[in-house]
């Protein structure tokens, strides 16, 4: 029997080739987009599970919550002090390691120097987060302070070999070179970390650590990881720590108050496996999954293979006619109901398992595409616990009987005395036409609202691309580490030979760059108001502002020839006493300072107008001590600009030049960029041969910025493409079995008198009202989720109606090609052959 | 074999009430040959699908067997059709999507019939009406005769006791209509009830008894002489 229901399937199928592509076609690209997106999920949510015990491992993250705006944010940043406090209170707690990535110069294996990441761990770490070694022991890989563990790249790629136990890494910092015994080599992670660290040595505390750090609570410096004993659960420290962090954390005087150090933190210990999903900001790899794009993405993957199913059905009924004169004869011959479903049921099941063919090829060849797109290292395989085999042959026999069960239970409707009557097709039973109408108006609803989901997106990637960022993006060069120990001395040197090169206009020391991701902010109060206002405050050079190609709305620039405008307090490099700092910050207060601010720092000021804040005094609280402020007169107001993402709001900034920490060097030049940079580059090289050249062009810095907003666009359009084929796959099949059905009914129009003109007209507008109802559906969807997505950022394109009729044009515009060439095929038909096919 | 008393089958529509079927009193025994005649619209169709449980009776008796079946439900009706009755239509509604071989061999697909006695028996039933040479072809490859000889062949596999025939001979021409008639007659000969909706004067007299009917209601029935 069954094999009769297989050669009527195969039979059925080689005869309807239209039908076949149709379902075989849309099925497959439903089940392939749902298998990347399945192995897409897996990678995304396997993070950290290669860690041995990883089920007792925990990473502490803080919550810090901003009192005045009440923001909060969740990082995975937290105090050294935490982590030892957190440790000693809770016995459930087996060993803890607080960690902290330095970025140093070393010398690579020819000699040069390279940055490279080393990250400094407490003695626990390889008990904690437990890994392969190849050569060495975890247990006494950090006991030396003066040796390192790494990992297999690096070995090979520093030594040329794995086993590189012995040999010596060389660290160059201003103090001169310090060697590094290689203890231990690891295997390399795998992608799927939220940690990286190629290199590994032991914490010092007072070298590594800041004295002051020690038993600080709010310098969130570093990660911090716990293991808790077997058979402990984390839930009871979670509900313990608000307590606990209010009991422990040490206090300061403010304005006669006693305030906790942690009053505005709080903590939590998050399964290692959560942490790459669990939203925090500051992952040490930079490495962070998003559970929100995660849904989506998987609820567009169903919402295609949805469609693919809505197309099965829909066909099927349409076709169900044809099928009717099989059914019933099945059933004068003795089958029962139960087994005609059965029948159609193994029919889905045999076009959904050559789908599945189709998409497990589609699968295999796009991995690689995928694998580099998504900067991932998907596995795949069909066997074993993760293997592709299980959930495939499921998501086989899924597809197949939701989509088959319809039609199963439909064709099986007829009563066979009435279809084999005359040997004609049985009339339709009603309500069936309207159901296939709503699953197309749905079909296209989900097509059109992906469509302006992607236009939205690339408008607003435009935008932020191409608006005014208030400055001169191009023929800038921003060059990084200036406030490296063997270079800082060298700061001006390197900034005068610099100027020299040929093609460089100007340049400026500078603590803001371009897509930097430090802050400062300091506290300003206005004369006659009683509360402080706190603004970005950065230290620039002179000539800043013109190297940035800023505008100057009133006022002057910062410049040499003014005396005020150096507010530095004039110490020497390192080396001061405490008396000789408060002397020099006296002086500072005495004769005050010259400062530069923004348009949004003068309205946050209260000024009317740019004009009206020049000459103005503020009083900046940017010395040591608190609560004393140096006079600041405003001499020049800057236009706003966005030198990092477009986010974040405008940041308020007070620009000073105070020679302070100034890691970024801005190079304003003419002519051809990659010889500019030649040229900058040897002069780096002539002056600072033990620092790395780090340097980028700021409009390729700027683009940088979008690269996941860009992912995402793009993931949005491959979507909406899969969605429209899938959809108009679906309206070519219906229209073609609705006008053979019709066949008859436009011959007789036809006798009528009615034109070619007249009957595609007719069909086409058959076929395009679904799709003009479904922008019903998807209007106020795609409008509320845009919104909602361009609310992240502050600079973005109104949301008007040119997306909405372009998607809704564009959609229209592909139905009715789809249907047209059809409908005038069967219109053009000799009307007398039609009439005589009955 | 069966008995039909006061059986009635009405149509209804919104609006419309039509009585297809009035009070109709039929016995049927076992090995007759019966022609059902009458013009069209009068209810031949309708009373040839009753007695084949194709459709419900709105009021009265039927007895098939002895046994009451008016009011059975749809699962208990195709178990006695396919126990029972064998179909042939004017339309022969063969598969296309099947050789001629497998549409015979589907009338034993639903009755749990091993593979090889299938085979057997339609072997055997396709030699008894001369279209073994045609078993694997389409049915869009054969004439309608032939045709119509796979439906006879489709019919009669599963050896059932009732044949019913709706105007058999309707789509063929004289020659192949009068083969398809002798072929009914043989099964007759052999022990088969055939029940037969004509319109032919000529194949109506290869029945044994002939029902006239009109607007729903048996006119007269007459006898044949043997």
């Amino acid at each position: 029997m069954w094999r009769n229901y297989a050669t009527v399937a195969f039979r059925s199928l080689a005869k309807n080739r239209t039908y076949a592509v149709i379902n075989i076609v849309g099925l497959a690209i439903g089940i392939a987009a749902c298998l990347l997106i399945l192995l897409y999920v897996r990678d995304q949510t396997s993070f950290d599970r290669f860690v041995g015990e990883h089920e007792r491992v925990f990473q502490l993250q803080a919550t810090n919550t901003d009192t005045e705006t009440g923001s909060s944010e969740t990082i995975q940043n937290t105090p050294y002090a935490v982590v030892h406090a957190l440790a000693k209170d809770f016995d459930a707690i087996e060993s803890f390691a607080y960690t902290h990535n330095d970025q140093p110069v070393i010398r690579d294996r020819t000699g040069a120097p390279v940055q490279e990441t080393i990250m400094e761990v407490e003695p626990a770490f390889f008990w904690i987060f437990k890994i392969p070694f190849i050569h060495g022991d975890p247990r006494t890989a950090l006991k030396d302070p003066n040796s390192v563990a790494i990992d297999e790249s690096t070995a090979r790629a520093m030594f040329g070999t794995d086993a590189a136990v012995g040999r010596t890494i060389t660290q160059l910092s201003s103090e001169g070179p310090s060697d590094y015994r290689v203890s231990a080599v690891y295997a390399d992670l795998p992608r799927s970390s939220h940690q990286a660290f190629g290199i590994v040595r032991r914490l010092v505390e007072g070298t590594d650590i800041h004295p002051d750090q020690v038993n600080a609570w709010g310098w969130f410096s570093g990660t911090s990881y716990v293991k808790l004993k077997p058979g402990q659960s984390v839930d009871p420290i979670n509900a313990q720590l608000d307590a606990w962090k209010e009991r422990v954390a040490p206090r300061y005087e403010a304005a006669g108050k006693s305030v906790s150090e942690a009053a505005q933190s709080t903590f939590k210990l998050v399964p290692l496996a959560d942490v790459y999903l669990s939203g925090a900001d500051g992952s040490p790899s930079g490495r962070r999954g998003n559970a929100t794009t995660i849904a989506v993405f998987a609820g567009l993957a169903v919402l295609i293979l949805a469609m693919a199913c809505v197309n099965f059905t829909n066909l099927a009924t349409a076709r169900a006619s044809a099928r009717a004169r099989e059914v019933s004869l099945r059933k004068v011959l003795g089958a029962d109901r139960s087994q005609l479903i059965g029948q159609f049921l193994t029919e889905s099941l045999i076009v959904t398992a050559i789908a599945t063919m189709l998409a497990l090829a589609v699968v295999e060849l796009s991995l690689p595409w995928l694998r580099s797109w998504l900067g991932a290292d998907i596995a795949f395989r069909y066997l074993g616990t993760d293997g592709l085999l299980l959930p495939t042959v499921g998501l086989t026999l899924l597809v197949g009987v939701l989509a088959g069960l319809y039609p199963a239970f439909y064709l099986t409707r007829f009563r066979p005395a009435e279809v084999l009557k005359a040997n004609k097709s049985s009339a339709e039973p009603g309500g069936s036409g309207r159901l296939r109408n709503t699953l197309v108006v749905v079909q296209f609803a989900i097509s059109i609202g992906l469509i302006i989901c992607t236009v939205v997106v690339y408008a607003q990637l435009t935008h932020v691309r191409t608006m005014d960022p208030g400055f001169d993006r191009e023929g800038v060069l921003q060059i990084d580490n200036l406030e490296r120990g063997q270079v800082k001395p060298l700061a001006e040197t390197l900034q005068r030979e610099i100027a020299r090169v040929p093609g460089v206009r100007s340049s400026a020391l500078t603590s803001i760059g371009i897509s930097t991701s430090n802050t400062s902010n300091l506290g300003v109060t206005l004369p006659g108001h009683a509360r402080e206002l706190v603004l970005g405050a950065y230290s620039v050079d002179h000539g800043f502002a013109e190297t940035m190609g800023m505008r100057l709305l009133a006022g002057r620039t910062l410049s040499r020839d003014h005396a005020l405008d150096d507010a530095s307090l004039g110490l020497p490099p390192d080396n001061f006493t405490s008396e000789q700092q408060r002397a020099a910050e006296e002086a500072l207060q005495r004769r005050g300072i010259n400062v530069m601010v923004n348009e949004s720092s003068a309205r946050q000021m209260g000024f009317r107008s740019p004009a009206e804040a020049i000459g103005k005094q503020i009083s900046m609280s940017m010395l040591s001590r608190d609560g004393h402020g140096v006079p600041a007169t405003i001499v020049g107001v800057l236009g706003d600009t966005r030198f990092r993402s477009a986010h974040r709001e405008v940041e308020d900034m007070i620009l000073f030049r105070n020679g302070g920490w100034l890691p970024y060097l801005e190079v304003r030049f003419d002519g051809d960029p990659a010889a500019v940079r030649e040229r900058v580059e040897a002069v780096w090289k002539r002056l600072a041969p033990d620092v790395p050249f780090d340097a980028e062009f700021a409009d390729e810095r700027a683009a940088g910025l979008y690269a996941r907003d860009e992912a995402v666009g793009q993931m949005f359009a491959g979507f909406a493409i899969l969605a429209v084929i899938v959809g108009c796959l679906g309206l070519f099949g219906l229209a073609a079995f609705t006008t053979e059905r019709r066949t008859k009914e436009i011959g007789i129009r036809k006798v009528l008198g009615a034109r070619t003109r007249d009957i595609v007209r007719l069909l086409v507008w058959q076929f395009s009202r679904p799709v003009l109802l479904a922008n019903l559906i998807a209007w106020p969807i795609a409008w509320w989720a845009m919104r909602d997505w361009l609310n992240g950022f502050d600079a973005r394109v109104a949301l008007g109606p040119t997306p909405f009729l372009l998607a809704s044009g564009g959609a229209a515009a592909i139905a009715v090609a789809t249907v047209a060439t059809h409908a005038i095929r069967v219109a053009r038909a000799n009307p007398v052959g039609a009439l005589r096919y009955e | 074999m069966l008995s039909m008393r006061n059986l009635s089958r009405v149509y209804r529509t919104d609006t419309v009430e039509t009585s297809a079927l009035d009070q109709i009193d039929l016995e049927i025994a076992s090995g007759e040959f019966i022609a059902i005649m009458g013009p069209s619209g009068c209810g031949k169709s309708t009373l040839l699908n009753m007695i084949g449980l194709l459709d419900s009776p709105t009021s009265g008796s039927y007895r098939f067997d002895g046994e009451e079946v008016a009011g059975l439900p749809e699962a208990k009706l195709a178990g006695i059709r396919k126990r029972s009755i064998g179909f042939i239509f004017q339309s022969f509604n063969l598969v296309d999507e099947l050789t001629v071989r497998e549409n015979v061999e589907l009338a034993l697909l639903y009755h749990g019939i091993g593979a090889g006695e299938r085979a057997r028996r339609v072997d055997a039933v396709m030699d008894k009406v001369g279209i073994a040479h045609r078993a694997r072809h389409r049915p869009s490859q054969l004439s309608g005769g032939q045709q119509q000889r796979v439906a006879v062949a489709r019919a009669v596999v599963a050896a059932p006791k009732l044949i019913l025939a709706d105007e058999p001979t309707g789509n063929l021409d004289t020659v192949h209509g009068e083969e398809v008639m002798r072929m009914l007659q043989l099964l007759n000969a052999e022990g088969t009830t055939v029940v037969m909706v004509t319109h032919s004067p000529a194949h109506a007299d290869y029945a044994q008894r002939v029902v006239n009917m009109l607007d729903g209601r048996i006119l007269q029935e007459r006898r044949r002489a043997a």
